[in-house]
């Protein structure tokens, strides 16, 4: 894992004085609201509906043991004994008091973290694959790269004010976990003629009210150039980006109006203006990064095989968490584990102080001291032997984390919704609670195999509703609140955007048509292996705009 | 010579504003210039008030009048470094034979002779923009802790002078004296023989009005004392005079709003006006767009002027001209629109452009140190909140950096994009 040399711990130090300082003259009523906004957005400081939320920064969704632990602490001492896992990898606070918010942020600086651009119209906090430096199918641990990115978006004084937030995604494998093609550049990992590692850039993609597919600007960038030509593609927004109007202002727009080719020239003029300039990466640069993630000393071991049927006669919940929980890992003998923030009838992503302590204390004895958050709201153990899977499920069963639903129809994800935040239109969560416990029945859930359900309470998508295989989008109608369903989406590297097959539906009605669709596709699936999304792409929006809505 | 110990908070000219400034004027006889200076110095702004001499032609009946009402009177000379040296000799004179005890020379800023008339040719090329340097600039400092001043300007000089009254209540709230104001000629030689006062060494060789030496020349008999003044262009006072009777022309102390080099201070440019002309115009911000539009007449235009640079305007279009421009303008209409630092980024970095690059608009203190790393030296604001942070030095600053930007930050460490402020 990255650690903080003299620099970055005296940068993230006297940010935090900074920071504490500002919140110091907006107590004093030296700062007005007005005045304080954007100096708290800076600084991942967001004012809900009841509280003031803090939204803490996971870089690239890895955190270790020590700082899941004060994670932990800060849920304890400030908030209301939990926090919320989000799909920006992050973490929020939703109840802490604003004189607490500099001892909050002096704590995290204690264990290498902070709330730095987590919120503002500036490069926000880079995702990657929740399997990233694990995985059997990557070709590169996109880490490094991820915190580099890190280091030179924080406080870049040139893009601190850009037209609207810009978020950054990479993934080292070409199974897309991060959903980079729905980020405002998304980076994967690609190979050139020669057999070198570098960059497909992907620019322009996003989810909220217009959802975009990002496109192919480059299709190979070096490590060396690559902050160059993010620079590039920076500057070319800053500049030309609308600001005429915020819902028009993203990145995604201006490639839409002005077209992929328009906006590939200009950076590409950028580009070579800045091309090996100071930005330029050295190889030995990127290495030393790179050694700061250098794999955990793993055991040589031979392939172990897990015989899932034998353990399900045994123990039907350890045997199906066996089945849906584990990644293949690149070294034989381990798995990575994912820890399911999806409880039956529970809060997507939510976790107590209890939940991260005993994620903490696993992280540390099974998986050399490495965790990481998903932008599925999960939590995931990367580097888990085999033969620890047993003891590592006892303590999960006790800390209830032991759900064996990863992929499954209840491992939905779901943002806050009208009850914490300001922007919503309408209830998200007790959506997602009501749909979970529909689905609850292990069996019921193998039956209906892999299946993504995303949940947004409003137009913004941060439940990220468009790349859902069923996606809900809550809306408010005439005073009620009601519900669209979109069918076909996927934020993979297959990617594609859900389509509204008709009218919304209130409430106590979403559940049965969920089921409708499920039963839908389960009796048309040419094999119990074919996941909805397949079926779907076969067999095209009628099958499931009759279940939805009857024959006409 | 050190400047005096002065007032720190200038008498607010009660007295002036509750009789009214004309039942002022009619108190005294037309020529009762003693009589108008001593119930100024004594009773409407005693100890709060000072006079600036140019030492000229006629300045001895002034100071003679000065030295019989209050020796003590602080007396400033415009040392503009343009002087004749019969001038020099002739401050040095008076002072010993009125025994003026606080005779105070005032020095052009260095700084701003160095980059506004490096050649000494500035008078030639923009008289206005010379005065604003030698005299203008170095007077607003001291004008700024005084509530009222005493001139010796005439009725006759100029027909602008026509209708001086003897106590004038300026735009920003100020007193000026004029003693003199219905002194005629005749008036002055009259007092000067009766008095037996020296004579400007220069007078007899036919100069009735003496200012720095390049801008002043022999008045033929019968013209305008004051034709000899800036003979050649329309130019009939220095600026430091603008104001009279009451009519505002020009404020004697604008609001220092621009700050640069760790102070306020006054602005020489102003915004780009409708009426002004390509060929002529001076220290104003010319739009991109005005100034592509009319880019030859302003290059052969000799005056110092900058540009103004919109959020949406691309400078790569004046690219090839940014030498022209001694000041150049980035607008930042609201705090949230961020283009001005991709502008000054490109300026500084790119184009190399080391004039001075001000930011203009709606700056919050937090965003200073940012503008700074990319390249702006000097801020135009008005944002109450944002000039205090200034002035006390109390900016929000984290001086580490993980960007290679700006020309003056140091790496530091091995990562190649570390910086640190230098």
């Amino acid at each position: 894992m990255y650690r903080y040399d003299e620099f970055d711990a005296a940068f993230v130090r006297e940010r935090t004085a900074q920071f504490s300082d500002q919140v110091r003259r907006r107590i004093s009523g030296e700062l007005s609201e007005d005045q304080f906004r954007p100096l708290r957005l800076m600084n991942g400081l967001y004012l809900q509906l009841h509280a003031y939320m803090l939204r803490v920064a996971v870089p690239y969704g890895t955190l270790s043991s020590r700082q899941m632990r004060m994670l932990a602490h800060l849920a304890r001492t400030y908030d209301r004994g939990y926090g919320h896992f989000t799909t920006r990898q992050n973490i929020q606070y939703n109840w802490p008091k604003l004189r607490d918010i500099p001892s909050i942020l002096a704590d995290l600086a204690s264990v290498e973290m902070h709330a730095i651009q987590t919120s503002g119209n500036c490069i926000r906090n880079v995702t990657t694959d929740q399997f990233a430096g694990a995985a059997a199918d990557e070709i590169i641990d996109p880490r490094p790269v991820g915190e580099i990115l890190r280091q030179w978006s924080s406080l870049h004084p040139e893009f601190t004010f850009l037209p609207r937030k810009f978020k950054i995604a990479l993934t080292g494998s070409p199974n897309d976990r991060a959903a980079i093609k729905f980020h405002d550049i998304g980076l994967m990992a690609a190979l050139n003629g020669a057999g070198e590692i570098g960059w497909s850039v992907y620019v322009g993609g996003g989810l909220g009210r217009t959802p975009m597919i990002g496109k192919l600007i480059n299709a190979y960038v070096p490590h060396e150039h690559l902050l160059s030509y993010l620079e590039s593609i920076m500057r070319v927004y800053n500049r030309y980006g609308r600001r005429d109007n915020k819902y028009k202002a993203r990145i995604k727009i201006l490639v839409h109006e002005e077209g992929l080719e328009t906006i590939k020239a200009q950076v590409e003029e950028e580009f070579a203006q800045v091309r090996g300039g100071r930005l330029t990466l050295p190889q030995e640069e990127l290495d030393r990064i790179g050694a700061y993630f250098a794999p955990p000393p793993f055991k040589s071991l031979p392939v172990a095989a897990i015989d899932i049927a034998r353990e399900k006669i045994l123990d039907a919940a350890y045997g199906s968490w066996l089945e849906n929980n584990l990644h293949p890992h690149r070294v034989p003998g381990y798995v990575s584990v994912t820890i399911s923030l999806k409880p039956i009838g529970a809060a997507p992503g939510d976790a107590t102080d209890a939940q991260m302590e005993a994620v903490a204390d696993l992280a540390e004895r099974y998986s050399f001291d490495e965790l990481r958050v998903s932008h599925e709201q999960n939590l995931v153990l990367p580097h888990v032997l085999v033969s620890d899977l047993p003891a590592v499920y006892v303590a999960l069963v006790e800390a209830g984390l032991a759900e064996g639903n990863a992929g499954l129809i209840s491992d939905m994800i779901a943002c806050p919704g009208l009850d914490y935040c300001a922007l919503a239109n309408a209830r998200s969560i007790p959506i997602a609670q009501e749909i979970s416990r529909r689905f609850a029945a292990p069996e019921r859930q193998k039956e209906i195999g892999a299946l993504k359900i995303k949940i947004s309470g409003c137009i913004n998508a941060c439940g990220h509703h468009h790349v859902g295989h069923i996606g809900i989008l809550g809306v408010e109608k005439k005073g009620t609140e009601l519900y669209q369903i979109t069918v076909g989406g996927d934020g993979t590297e297959a990617a594609a955007i859900g389509k509204i097959l008709g009218p919304g539906f209130e409430a106590e009605a979403v559940p049965a048509a969920i089921e409708r669709l499920v039963e839908a596709y389960i009796a048309r699936r040419q094999t119990p292996d074919e996941p909805f999304i397949s079926a779907y792409r076969r067999l095209g929006d009628a099958p499931f705009k009759e279940a939805l809505y009857g024959t006409a | 010579m050190g400047l005096p110990k002065l007032a720190i908070t200038p008498a607010k000219p009660d007295k002036l504003r509750a009789l009214g400034v004309i039942a002022l004027n009619g108190m005294f006889d037309e020529m009762d210039a003693l009589g108008v200076l001593r119930y100024a110095i004594e009773e409407v702004l005693p100890g709060d008030i000072a006079i600036v001499s140019s030492f000229g032609a006629d300045s001895a009946v002034l100071l003679h009048l000065v030295s019989q009402v209050d020796r003590a009177l602080p007396v400033y000379f415009l040392e503009t470094g343009k002087h004749f040296a019969e001038t020099l000799a002739y401050v040095e004179t008076l002072r010993q034979r009125f025994g003026l005890t606080r005779v105070t020379a005032l020095h052009p800023d260095p700084a701003d002779v160095a980059r506004f008339d490096p050649d000494g040719q500035l008078w030639e090329r923009d008289p206005d923009s010379c005065c604003h340097i030698r005299k203008t600039e170095p007077l607003e400092p001291v004008t700024a802790q005084f509530g009222g001043w005493v001139t010796g300007r005439k009725r006759y000089q100029t027909a602008e002078r026509g209708v001086l009254p003897h106590f004038e209540l300026t735009s920003d709230d100020r007193i000026k004296i004029n003693p003199l104001a219905y002194f005629s000629d005749s008036d002055v030689n009259a007092y000067k023989a009766q008095h037996g006062l020296p004579e400007h060494p220069l007078y007899d060789k036919g100069y009735k009005s003496i200012g720095c030496a390049p801008c002043t020349s022999v008045v033929a008999a019968g013209e305008d004392p004051r034709a000899g003044r800036w003979r050649g262009f329309n130019k009939k006072e220095c600026g430091i005079h603008f104001d009279f009777n009451g009519a505002i022309a020009k404020p004697m102390i604008g609001q220092k709003n621009l700050w640069k080099d760790g102070a306020f201070t006054a602005d020489p440019f102003r915004a780009w006006a409708e009426t002004d002309s390509p060929e002529t115009a001076r220290y104003a911000h010319v739009p991109v767009d005005v100034f592509l539009r009319n880019r030859v007449a302003f290059l052969s235009n000799p005056h110092p002027i900058g540009l103004h640079v919109s959020p949406a305007d691309q400078v790569e279009q004046v690219e090839a001209d940014l030498l022209r421009f001694a000041s150049i303008a980035i607008a930042f209409p609201a705090f949230t629109d961020g283009r001005g630092y991709s502008t000054a980024r490109l300026l500084s970095e790119r184009f190399g452009y080391t004039g001075e690059i001000r930011a203009v608009g709606d700056v919050l203190a937090d965003q200073v140190p940012l503008m700074r790393r990319c390249g702006i030296t000097a801020f135009v604001v008005t944002h109450e909140p944002t000039r205090r942070a200034l002035e006390s030095g109390q900016l929000a600053t984290v001086n580490l950096f993980y960007q290679p930007v700006g020309t003056t930050e140091v790496p530091v460490g091995t990562r190649p994009f570390l910086r640190r402020a230098q």
